[in-house]
């Protein structure tokens, strides 16, 4: 019983920022049907900007909005040199678009910058922790949640309140209908590329305090696992996103617990099994969002 | 598979495709050959790990092309393959060094290449067969993610396990490797290989399974109207592709003489892809043609990054063309490449040119230039078709079906008999489409029942109600639009030699009849309005069909199309022997070419008869015209033709 609820609390926190991530992925794929498979890039760039704010000697009160500033930027960016050209394509020139735009990137910061790892501090209080009982709690786990739920709630309220929100969730859910009323397409895609970059740059600030390092290839992992949580809440759908992520993290947290020693090295392998059984027998996700094909 | 029943034209399907290959084929070796000649060892290595490439990226094609559906995983097979090989291969005195620990005994096995090769097929095949069936599970068709989610899946488990599992492969330091000087000598067996596959791969696109393939491929929906079950064709690409893969993995360790798990992962599927994509990777040639590219571009990009600009003798010493021009250029010309050709020419350079189909059309048409084919003497020869159909008649029954609240068919029910032309109106939202799409199989009843005679089709799969006769054509065009039009009604022919046994009507002489000769040749997306509602019927027509549901024929055609359709409505049908239930709401098409009528309103039959005494009926009046009672259905229902 301590052992679930110290892995439950430890899964919440790992997937508080798989959350994020898949967010912003879905947000993406609503308007525009876009796999964006560069999503890691606006993780890998934010790491050297953190990296290059903290050899200015900054601390992380400066790093933290930086990141997310250079995030949003960097995902309008992206949009402007790359996704504008392909909107409407087929949905795997876009993909494979994105998975482009990650080879380059990345490239990019292998010639011009470094193809080694590049270190910085991670704030001291990460690893302090306190006991509730038996259980152990990390104060980092417990800020990543209490930071998510947050950042959660306002996106709710971005949507669900403001014009700008009603035009994305109506764009969302039939994209031609939404212009036909007037929303104008431009302006959701780039919003919507922007709050993905807000939600990316606070997973971010989150997954660069614990890595406390960065490579050209950094944002690979946290990509890979936002794609997976948007996937297995059934793309499309905000809620299967964050419900995704969360679930992702507790799978994570808990085979790599209980998953006999043998081939507890095999945690990511098990997962993917999993999500592969997943799309097998239910190829829209967790939640999904019926597109019913007009015959 | 009985091999000439599989092609349609020996000429066409078989001859010219082996040619062809055989000229491909040729092109790599002996320009492969002569680059090796004039360059010494390096180009000699670079040139060897292009060809192995090609038959990597044809064994790509054999299932992206012909499927449309998209593999990350192809790459997780070889890593399969390549292990397997390896394991198998390498001679027990250096196994008992680098995996000591080798299950099953396997650091005992000593096998020959080709034993080795032969193995690491079979065990490749079998984990094939495996994602293959999730795939069919999931639904796969061309552009699904699910499809993308479960193949990457197996690239990363795969990648996961070599790195884990280092009692068999030795994880990720050290690897496997040969004995030096114990791999790949000369390149005979890459020679053979290449070419093999490449006419295979040639042969099976133009075989009946890789055309039904392709025809999902273009439209999932409208293949299995066709009969065609597109599991099938997919599982044949993929245990065809994976084959192919598996070989050229084993050639590819074998050549480099080592295996480690980052051999066969990330930055290999982005090789692959990136040569499949820019040729395009709907063709062999295309496929062929992008390894050459992306092979050159590489060689170029690394000798820039590496010796900075030299060029021909040119060469460019400066500071700044260093720092820009330095190692991971490769990379970035990767990244670019995919980029690029996905934002400027996102079906590659080639798109489906094919190089043999290429040369077929030009010999063709410099012999009919010699004889030309006077139209009289293909045309209605052959129209008529002769499957046995008992006399058995259309019976629908009490069909009830509901979308969430919204009851779009409320105890519909109609008979057609074999040889009638009935006519179904209705105001939109009455349910006609649901009533055409639940008897293809295409969405399931709440309630209800019917069957074709005997049969009894509630509930199966399109392909099987296809199969069974029941033959429709979609109210918003759904043909194979890459195909051209003689391979559209091609592929539903073949589908009846297949399935529906007696004599068919001839490909040509529907065609003919469609008034489509002249453009048999195009392909369906260049046709016109009129001319594409044509070649649909034609085309279900080739299904020797039972019954014909034509679903909106008309829609968007002028009066005279109309009328016009009338003719060639009634005229196949009759040429093939199909009961006809066709559904429109234009009543001046619908009396002109109907025995009888039933009309629907929300859901339910409310008349039926002659049009003569459809028309007289004070309820039809009442719901169809709405002269008295005014526009009621349409604010209600909307177009709920789904």
């Amino acid at each position: 019983m301590t052992e679930l609820a110290q892995n439950v609390i430890d899964g919440l926190g790992r997937g508080s920022i798989y959350a994020l991530l898949a967010l912003g992925i879905a947000v993406i794929f609503g308007v525009m049907h876009l796999l964006n498979f560069a999503h890691g890039e606006l993780i890998t760039v934010s790491g050297y900007v953190a990296y290059w704010v903290f050899s200015a000697g900054l601390s992380w009160y400066w790093i933290a909005p930086l990141v997310v500033l250079v995030s949003v930027g960097t995902a309008l960016a992206i949009e402007q040199i790359a996704f504008r050209w392909v909107r409407g394509a087929a949905d795997f020139t876009m993909l494979l678009t994105s998975f482009g735009v990650h080879f380059v990137v990345q490239a990019l910061f292998f010639m011009y910058v470094s193809a080694s790892v590049r270190n910085f501090d991670r704030p001291r209080w990460i690893t302090n922790t306190f006991d509730i009982g038996p259980v152990t709690i990390e104060v980092f786990d417990v800020v990543v949640i209490v930071v998510t739920a947050l950042t959660l709630a306002a996106t709710a309220a971005v949507l669900q309140r403001t014009m700008f929100g009603l035009s994305l969730r109506a764009a969302a859910e039939d994209f031609d209908a939404a212009r036909l009323m007037g929303v104008k397409s431009d302006r959701v895609i780039r919003g919507a590329f922007a709050l993905s970059g807000v939600l990316a740059g606070i997973a971010a600030i989150f997954w660069l305090m614990r890595a406390g390092q960065t490579t050209p290839s950094a944002g690979i992992t946290p990509m890979l696992k936002g794609v997976l949580a948007a996937l297995i809440g059934g793309l499309g759908s905000l809620r299967g996103a964050v419900l995704g992520g969360l679930v992702l993290g507790l799978a994570e947290v808990l085979l790599r617990s209980r998953l006999p020693d043998g081939i507890a090295g095999l945690t990511d392998g098990v997962v993917f099994v999993l999500i592969a059984l997943l799309f097998i027998f239910r190829p829209g996700g967790l939640i999904t969002v019926s597109r019913a094909e007009r015959v | 598979m009985k091999l000439p029943g599989s092609f349609a034209d020996m000429r066409r399907d078989v001859a010219f495709p082996m040619t062809g290959a055989a000229l491909l084929a040729a092109v790599l070796i002996i320009g492969g050959a002569a680059y090796s000649a004039a360059g010494g060892a390096t180009a000699d290595k670079l040139v060897t790990a292009m060809l192995i490439d090609a038959i990597m990226v044809v064994g790509l094609q054999i299932y992206i092309g012909n499927t449309g559906v998209f593999s990350f995983g192809h790459i997780g097979f070889a890593a399969v393959a390549g292990y397997a090989f390896a394991v198998l291969a390498i001679e027990p005195a250096r196994k008992s060094t680098v995996i000591r620990n080798a299950p099953w005994g396997l650091n005992e096995v000593h096998l020959t290449p080709v034993q080795a090769t032969a193995v690491a097929v079979l065990v490749t095949l079998a984990a094939a067969v495996v994602v293959g069936w999730g795939l069919a599970r999931s639904g796969a068709k061309s552009g699904s993610v699910s499809a993308a989610v479960i193949t990457l899946a197996l690239l990363f488990v795969t990648h996961e396990l070599a790195l884990n599992w280092t009692d068999l492969t030795g994880g990720d330091r050290a690897g496997l490797s040969f004995r030096i000087g114990n791999t790949l000598e000369g390149r005979t067996a890459i020679y053979v290989v290449l070419v093999a596959v490449i006419v295979v791969a040639r042969l099976f696109a133009q075989s009946r399974i890789g055309r039904l393939a392709q025809a999902a491929r273009e439209d999932n929906l409208a293949a299995r109207a066709m009969g065609v079950n597109p599991v099938a064709g997919q599982m044949a690409a993929l245990l065809l592709s994976v084959l192919v893969v598996a070989v050229a993995a084993s050639l590819r360790v074998y050549d480099i003489g080592n295996i480690t798990p980052k051999f066969f992962f990330f930055d290999y599927t982005l090789l692959t892809l990136v040569m499949l994509i820019v040729g395009g990777r709907n063709s062999v040639t295309g496929a062929l043609s992008g390894v050459v590219i992306i092979t050159a571009g590489r060689e170029l990009t690394r000798r820039f990054a590496s010796d900075g600009f030299e060029f021909f003798g040119a060469s460019l010493d400066a500071p700044v063309v260093d720092w820009l021009l330095r190692e991971g250029l490769t990379q970035i010309f990767l990244g670019a490449a995919m980029l690029g050709f996905m934002i400027l020419r996102a079906n590659g350079l080639l798109g489906d040119w094919e190089l043999d189909a290429w040369l077929w059309r030009r010999w063709r048409r410099r012999k009919s230039e010699e004889r030309p084919e006077p139209l009289a003497e293909v045309a209605p020869v052959g129209l008529h078709a002769e499957v046995d159909h008992e006399g058995a008649a259309l019976e629908v029954h009490d069909l009830a079906v509901d979308f969430g609240g919204f009851r779009a068919l409320d105890g519909a029910g109609l008979t057609v008999a074999p040889d009638e032309v009935v006519g179904l109106i209705g105001p939109n939202g009455a349910g006609k489409t649901t009533l055409v799409n639940v008897i293809t199989g295409i969405v399931a009843p709440t309630t209800g029942w019917f069957r074709v005679g005997e049969r009894e089709l509630t509930g199966a799969p399109s392909h099987d109600i296809a199969r069974a006769g029941l033959v429709r054509t979609f109210q918003n065009l759904r043909l194979f639009e890459a195909l051209t039009v003689r391979k559209n009604v091609e592929l539903a022919s073949r589908v009846a030699a297949q399935h529906r046994p007696g004599s068919h009507p001839a490909v040509d002489a529907l065609v003919a009849e469609a008034g489509l000769w002249d453009v048999r040749d195009r392909r369906a997306r260049e046709l016109d309005y009129g001319s594409a509602r044509r070649l649909e019927l034609a085309r279900a027509a080739a299904m020797a069909p039972a019954f014909l549901l034509l679903d909106e024929p008309t829609s968007g055609m002028s009066d005279a199309e109309s009328d016009e359709m009338i003719r060639t409505v009634r005229h196949m049908a009759a040429a093939v022997d199909a009961g006809v239930l066709v559904i429109d709401h234009d009543l001046n098409f619908i009396t002109g070419i109907s025995d009888r009528i039933y009309v629907l309103d929300q859901g339910q039959v409310i008349s039926v008869g002659t049009p003569d005494e459809v028309q007289a009926d004070p309820a039809v009046q009442a719901a169809y015209l709405g002269a008295e009672t005014g526009n009621r259905h349409e604010a209600q229902a909307g177009d709920g033709d789904v």
